[in-house]
């Protein structure tokens, strides 16, 4: 007699979903392992927690017992004898949610230690793949998915505000480079490179941006941005949905065909390069034209042809190297680095283990934006934090701005003395051009008129912010409680925030929800300054509310410790673009 | 009864595996495999070999340098599998080619792959994640295998009256029958997937690993 059971109409979907997914080298992942463990010490979730159920083989295995079940010549008659079960209710799910999201970056370290060649990030995708399509998924995944889909990049950003930005870091590069011709071209046609970046560099970092348009000016490069399809990053391959992945790349192929240009170059974004140039013309079934590099080996070749010099003693600094999983593992792209930072850096030295072997930066996989594991995310990050330490070096140089904030984090978590850099702009610091560069002129009259309110709980903070911005031309005013802060906004009206979110009562997280809902301060730029909550890391996740944004996003954001410059470029932009 | 189980029992049972390997092979095939559309960075044909020679060369990974007493139980028990079946068939098609020296050595092979499968049992059950990770099937085949070799060493004996003798072809056959439909039908998937990883990554210019 069969046994009845309700299955729940997502449950069905996701199975369902499974068996159309099936294709030759999925089968042969699912169905190869032999469970031997030769896997289990290579995964950072296992090593941090000893954990036998963040064994990768356990957690490939969550999603395999649908391949068992429906697929194995053995589970279709006998489930139970091969590890066989089915999906019957929503809370099926949500438990394989916590595992492919919550427990694996898709890093792959495992994937390369199994004599068996079982790709476990491409099983974990599978399971991402069948929950998204049920709307399963952490918010943060699908707030930024929706973000790509409607308006074409992962931070929401419409063509208006990059255009305005772009306009700004002209400005900015012009300045820097006391060159009135440097300038970030937009939809140029017939130029050798279309450069695509991360949002992230429009939004929060744009120092990065400013430092490969510095090397492509000196390098006298023929490159240009495109106003449409310039986001590089693509959410489907953390969501496994193939479409959006396909999506994403066609806009930036398209911005390539329709601008006639002769490359397409990647910026420093791990998954962004591995999405863009490996897996999204397979998910768009579409034949490329022309090749696609990382920004990395484009830069490579200049310094091997001499385009451009380097000199090392520029940047007198201990670095070392962090592989991201996507574009060393995944990506193909570890040598580049290296010889690029060799030359850059007065004194380099390896990470081990590196390269193809080398541990995540734990932010992968699109854990930076699901707030909802950074504590177990931090918790394994002590692996990579021993990594780190074991190097001795000031700065970790990396190509990934993912694992910029991956690092970042787990810097401040494990009190480690160092610091996170991309290798292009150790580059752009070691142009021999530099030194010819200007240090931009402060002009007084144009800043002082604004007036910023600075909120932080810790007395040292607030003095270190005022003197910094007081030295810079602004007029500060500072709050150590919420309630100060308000009654400051209410008398000095003024024109920027600086916001802690960890602080004591009511959080800043609640004062920034104050501040979006009210139609009278809705308008006054918010720059979040804040950092990790040691004693809860997941509680002020700051990062998640980037991503996931049932408000909306903050105009600047900063970790701490405050990094001088680019707090004063924050600013600085932010102002500028909002008196335009 | 002897002369059945060593032939006709033993060719029925190959037939069984041959037709269900066979079988096996058009089933991964009629998946279509995932194609790329990119010039490669790397070597496919490379990357393919140095995949299939990961094996063979234990230092190419982490998993096996740090655990290399797994490596090696697994080198000697699959040598073990490997004389068990061919002196499946030298007893009853070749027997002049079972010297006492040969026997020797095919017993040292089948007795320490023996103690091997004993330890990889003991581990299987004791060890938290390879207890967390086995299914019934892995319990069964890793059973099978012990009992295999145990009548196995004996039957090498040639004593053709012993009760281990005759135990050791029921067991191959049944063996063999068992093998495309357990765990042990890796041998049948590991030429593909480790095919298609080396040309994945091999394709990225990942594979294989530059040294550190
Ligand atoms: S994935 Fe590979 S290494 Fe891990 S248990 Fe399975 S076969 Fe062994
Ligand atoms: S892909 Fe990375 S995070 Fe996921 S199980 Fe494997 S080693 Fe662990």
């Amino acid at each position: 007699m069969h046994k009845v059971i309700n299955k729940s109409e997502k449950a069905k979907n996701a199975e369902e979903s499974f068996k159309k997914k099936m294709n030759r080298q999925a089968i042969l992942s699912f169905g190869v392992c032999v469970h031997c463990g030769m896997c289990t010490e290579s995964c950072h979730y296992y090593l941090a927690t000893k954990d036998p159920k963040m064994a990768p083989a356990y957690k490939a295995d969550r999603v395999r017992k649908l391949y068992k079940k429906y697929f194995d010549w053995t589970g279709r008659l006998l489930p139970k004898w091969v590890g066989g079960d089915e999906f019957n209710t929503d809370d099926d799910l949500t438990e394989l949610m916590d595992i492919v999201y919550g427990s694996c970056t898709m890093c792959r370290r495992c994937s390369f230690n199994c004599p068996m060649g079982v790709d476990k990030a491409l099983l974990m995708r599978t399971g991402r793949a069948i929950l998204t399509e049920q709307g399963i998924a952490p918010q943060g995944i699908i707030d930024v998915s929706e973000d790509q889909w409607k308006i074409g990049n992962q931070m929401g950003i419409s063509t208006d505000d990059f255009l305005e930005t772009i306009e700004w870091l002209n400005d900015e590069l012009k300045t820097e480079l006391d060159d009135p011709s440097a300038e970030i071209p937009i939809d140029k046609p017939n130029c050798n490179i279309i450069y695509a970046v991360n949002p992230r560099e429009i939004k929060y970092a744009p120092m990065s941006l400013l430092a490969i348009a510095k090397i492509f000016h000196v390098a006298n490069e023929s490159w240009t941005m495109a106003s449409k399809g310039w986001d590089n990053t693509n959410f489907g391959l953390f969501s496994g949905d193939n479409k959006l992945g396909a999506y994403m790349g066609n806009l930036v192929y398209d911005s390539v065909e329709r601008l006639n240009g002769n490359m397409l170059v990647t910026s420093e974004c791990g998954h962004g390069y591995r999405a863009t140039a490996w897996e999204s013309p397979n998910w768009a079934a579409r034949d490329l034209n022309f090749r696609i590099y990382n920004v990395l080996e484009i830069i490579t070749d200049y310094v091997k042809s001499g385009r451009i010099k380097l000199d090392k003693s520029l940047n007198q600094f201990k670095v070392t190297y962090h592989d991201p999983c996507n574009l060393g593992r995944s990506g193909g792209i570890t040598e580049e680095p290296r010889y690029l930072i060799n030359r850059s850096v007065s004194d380099y030295r390896e990470m081990y283990p590196n390269r193809a072997d080398n541990f995540c930066c734990t932010g992968g996989g699109g854990a930076m934006s699901m707030g909802e594991y950074s504590k177990r995310r931090l918790e394994t990050a002590i692996v990579k934090a021993d990594q780190l330490r074991a190097t001795g070096a000031d700065i970790v140089a990396t190509a990934c701005h993912n694992c910029v904030d991956g690092l970042t984090d787990l810097i401040k978590f494990y009190k480690l003395k160092m610091k996170v850099s991309l290798v292009g702009e150790l580059v752009a610091d070691a142009l021999v051009y530099q030194k010819m560069y200007k240090v931009p002129e402060i002009k007084p009259e144009e800043i002082t008129q604004y007036k910023v309110l600075v909120i932080d709980d810790e007395p040292d903070v607030i003095m270190y912010l005022t003197a910094l911005l007081e030295d810079n031309g602004y007029k500060t005013i500072s709050a150590a409680t919420n309630e100060e802060a308000l009654t400051q906004l209410d008398k000095e009206h003024p024109d920027l925030i600086t916001l802690d979110l960890i602080m004591p009562g009511k959080s800043g997280l609640t004062f920034y929800h104050t501040l979006r809902t009210n139609a009278q301060y809705k308008g006054i730029p918010v720059v979040i300054v804040s950092g990790v909550n040691p004693e809860n890391p997941g509680q002020y996740d700051s990062r998640s509310f980037i991503y996931q944004h049932s408000l909306p996003r903050p105009e600047g954001y900063i970790e701490k410790p405050v990094n001088k410059e680019l707090l004063l470029m924050t600013i600085e932009k932010i102002l500028e673009l909002k008196n335009k | 009864m002897l002369e059945l189980l060593q032939h006709e029992v033993q060719y029925l049972a190959l037939s069984i595996m041959g037709i269900a390997y066979i079988s096996k092979i058009f089933w991964i095939l009629h998946f279509k495999p995932m194609k790329e559309r990119t010039p490669a960075k790397g070597s496919h044909s490379k990357a393919i070999i140095a995949s299939y020679f990961c094996i063979a060369l234990p230092w190419t990974m982490e998993s096996t340098i740090k655990k290399w007493y797994k490596w090696l139980e697994f080198s000697v028990f699959h040598i073990g599998i490997a004389i068990a079946i061919i002196a499946s068939f030298l007893i009853p098609e070749a027997k002049h080619l079972m010297t006492p020296n040969v026997i020797l050595i095919f017993q040292i092979i089948i007795a320490i792959s023996f103690f091997v499968l004993l330890i990889r049992l003991t581990r299987r059950i004791f060890s938290p994640v390879n207890r967390l990770i086995s299914h019934p099937d892995d319990y069964f085949s890793l059973f099978l295998m012990i009992i295999w070799f145990f009548v196995a060493f004996f039957a090498m004996n040639m004593d053709e009256g012993s009760i281990f003798f005759s135990s050791y072809f029921i067991l191959t056959a049944l063996l063999i029958v068992y093998v495309p439909f357990s765990k042990m039908s890796h041998y049948i998937l590991w030429p593909f997937s480790r095919y298609y990883f080396g040309k994945h990554f091999g394709h990225r210019g990942t594979y294989p690993k530059i040294r550190q």
